[in-house]
C-alpha cells in the first residue's frame, strides 16, 4: 500500500511538471511583431498609408509612424493588444483604435499592416510571416572557440 | 600560564586554523579595496548582482559534501545540461521567465542522466571522488561538444538559423539569451540609493536554502550524513550506500543545471562551448573562500565565500593596473587565486587529517603505556 502511495504520488509529481512544462511553452512563446503604415495592394484594390499613426503598447507609446514606416515589438504569448491613434489625411482629427491580435504560434516574426486591419480586410491581408534573411555576418561560416577558458569578468 | 590562557591560545590557534583562507581574502579585499578606488554603492551593487547570479550554483555542491563525496567537481555535467536546455528552450522561442521556468523542466532529465552516470562512476572510485568527477567532467564536456557540435541541426532539429552555424548543422559560438536577459532580477527588483536587489532571485536563493535545510532533517538526509561519516558504520545500519551516493549526486547535478540557468539569464547569453568549463572550479573555490573544507559546508560559507571571492574578483583587475599599471597582472592575480585556494584547502585538508591520524595514534600510544604501567 505504501509503495502503490509512493508510486502515485511520484506519478502526479511527473504529471504536474509536464504540465507546468506545456503550459510554459504555450505562454512562453515569443513573437517579433512589424507593425507598419505602408500602402497594402490586394485583390486589385489599393489601401491608402495614413498620414500619422502613433502605436501605443503596454501603455508606452512605441513609435509614430508616418507614411512608409514600420516599427517593432516583441510580445511574450498568442495574443497581442496595441493603441492606435490614427490621423488618416493632413488636418484631420486622430482617431482611436484598439487592436487586438491572435498571434498564430509557428511563426516567429508577424508582420501587421495597419491600413488592411482598419479596411477591414480578412486576416491573410494585413496579416502575413516575417522572414528575417540573415545578414550578410550571420551568414558567414564562424570558427568554433572550444578552449577551456572562459573570460573571468563574466563570471 | 594558566590554564585558561592556554585554553583561550588553543581556541584562537584552532579558530585561525579552520578560518586561514577566508582571513586570507579579508586582508587581500582590505587591501585591494582602497586601492581600487571603487565607491561602496558600486561594490555592493557588483555583489548583490554577483550573489544572485552564482549562490544556486553554489548551493548545489552542498549535497555532496553532506554525503562524504566531497567537492564536486562534476557539477559542470549539470551545467552542460542546463546550456543544452537553453539552446533548445531558444531555438522554439520560448522568451521571458516561462522560458527560464522550461529549461529548467528540459534540464532536469539531461541532468539525471548525466548525474547517474557521474554517481555509478564514483562508486567505483571511492575515496576518489574529486580527481574522477573532474575527469568525468572532461569526458562529457567531450560528449557534449560532439552533441553540440555535429549533432544539432544534423540528428536533432534545430530550426533557427539565429542559433545554427550557417553551414547548416552545429550551434553558433554565442547564443542569444536576449529574450530572458535579467527577466527573473529584474521582476520585483528593488533600488535602494542606487543599489538593484533582485528580489526574487534572492528568494528564490533563499528557498533553496530553506530547502536543503529540510533535506538535512528527512531520512534521506540522515543517511546521507552518515554515509559521509562512516560508509561501512551506514551500511551495518542497513542504509543503502551506494544509492544514497548516486542520489546526493543526482541532486548535486540537478540543482547545477537550474543554477547555470540562472546564471546565464543574468549574463543575457550563452558561450555554448566555454561557459560551463570553468564553472565548477569558480564555484568550489568560492565555497572554499568561504570556510567551507573538503568534508564540511556550510550555507554560511556560501554566502561568505562568494561574497569575498567576487569582491576579490571585482577589486582584483583595478588594483593590479593602479600598483603595476597593467590590468592583466589583476587578471592573472584572480586566476592564480581560484587554483591556488582550491590547491591550499587541499593541503590544508590533508593535514588536518594527518594531525587527527596522528593524534588519535598518540592517544592509543599513551593508553598503551598506561595499560603496561598497571600490569
Amino acid at each position: 500500500m505504501n509503495n502503490k502511495r509512493k508510486w502515485i504520488f511520484r506519478g502526479c509529481t511527473l504529471l504536474a511538471i509536464l504540465l507546468i512544462a506545456v503550459l510554459m511553452f504555450i505562454v512562453g512563446r515569443g513573437h517579433t511583431v512589424y507593425i507598419d503604415n505602408k500602402t497594402l495592394e490586394y485583390n486589385g484594390e489599393s489601401y491608402g498609408a495614413l498620414q500619422k499613426s502613433e502605436v501605443w503598447v503596454g501603455g508606452e507609446r512605441l513609435s509614430k509612424l508616418g507614411k512608409r514606416d514600420r516599427t517593432m515589438t516583441t510580445v511574450i504569448g498568442n495574443s497581442f493588444e496595441m493603441k492606435l491613434i490614427n490621423t488618416v489625411n493632413k488636418g484631420d482629427e486622430p482617431t482611436e483604435t484598439t487592436v487586438k491580435i491572435s498571434l498564430p504560434y509557428g511563426w516567429d516574426g508577424i508582420l501587421v499592416n495597419i491600413p488592411g486591419y482598419l479596411a477591414n480586410l480578412p486576416q491573410e491581408a494585413w496579416m502575413t510571416e516575417f522572414i528575417i534573411e540573415p545578414t550578410a555576418e550571420e551568414a558567414t561560416d564562424e570558427e568554433e572557440t572550444t578552449e577551456d577558458d572562459i573570460p573571468m569578468g563574466d563570471f | 600560564m594558566s590554564t585558561k590562557q592556554q585554553n583561550a591560545g588553543k581556541t584562537a590557534l584552532n579558530f585561525l586554523r579552520n578560518n586561514t583562507v577566508p582571513l586570507m581574502f579579508i586582508i587581500i579585499c582590505a587591501v585591494c579595496i582602497p586601492i581600487s578606488g571603487f565607491s561602496p554603492s558600486y561594490l555592493l551593487n557588483e555583489i548583490i548582482t554577483r550573489l544572485g547570479r552564482n549562490a544556486f550554483l553554489i548551493l548545489s555542491l552542498l549535497i555532496p559534501i553532506m554525503a562524504g563525496m566531497g567537492l564536486n567537481f562534476g557539477m559542470t555535467l549539470g551545467a552542460m545540461a542546463g546550456e543544452m536546455a537553453l539552446i533548445f528552450v531558444s531555438d522554439w522561442q520560448i522568451w521571458g521567465i516561462p522560458g527560464v521556468v522550461l529549461a529548467m523542466i528540459v534540464s532536469i532529465p539531461f541532468s539525471v542522466i548525466l548525474g547517474l552516470i557521474c554517481g555509478k562512476i564514483l562508486n567505483m572510485a571511492k575515496g576518489r571522488e574529486m580527481i574522477t568527477s573532474y575527469i568525468i567532467s572532461f569526458f562529457i564536456n567531450g560528449i557534449y561538444q560532439l552533441i553540440v557540435l555535429y549533432l544539432m541541426g544534423s540528428v536533432i532539429p534545430i530550426a533557427h538559423g539565429s542559433i545554427k552555424l550557417p553551414r547548416g548543422y552545429g550551434i553558433r559560438n554565442t547564443v542569444s539569451l536576449l529574450n530572458m536577459r535579467q527577466c527573473i532580477d529584474n521582476l520585483l527588483a528593488i533600488r535602494i540609493g542606487g543599489v538593484k536587489i533582485p528580489a526574487l532571485t534572492l528568494l528564490i536563493i533563499a528557498l533553496m536554502c530553506l530547502l536543503i535545510v529540510w533535506f538535512r532533517r528527512t531520512k534521506l538526509g540522515q543517511d546521507m550524513r552518515a554515509v559521509g561519516q562512516d560508509m561501512q558504520v551506514a551500511r551495518d545500519a542497513g542504509i543503502n550506500v551506494e544509492r544514497t551516493r548516486i542520489i546526493s549526486i543526482v541532486i548535486s547535478t540537478v540543482l547545477a543545471g537550474f543554477g547555470m540557468i540562472l546564471y546565464l539569464q543574468n549574463i543575457g547569453n550563452l558561450s555554448t562551448y566555454s561557459a560551463h568549463s570553468q564553472v565548477g572550479m569558480f564555484c568550489i573555490a568560492a565555497l572554499l573562500v568561504g570556510g567551507a573544507s573538503v568534508d564540511r559546508a556550510s550555507i554560511g560559507n556560501v554566502f561568505l565565500g562568494v561574497t569575498l571571492f567576487h569582491l576579490m574578483f571585482i577589486v582584483a583587475p583595478q588594483a593590479g593596473a593602479k600598483i603595476t599599471g597593467d590590468s592583466m597582472i589583476g587578471e592573472y592575480f584572480r586566476v592564480f587565486v581560484s587554483y591556488g585556494v582550491i590547491t591550499l584547502a587541499l593541503i590544508m585538508y590533508e593535514m588536518k587529517k594527518r594531525r587527527q591520524k596522528a593524534s588519535i595514534g598518540e592517544q592509543l600510544a599513551l593508553a598503551q603505556k598506561e595499560e603496561e604501567q598497571h600490569e
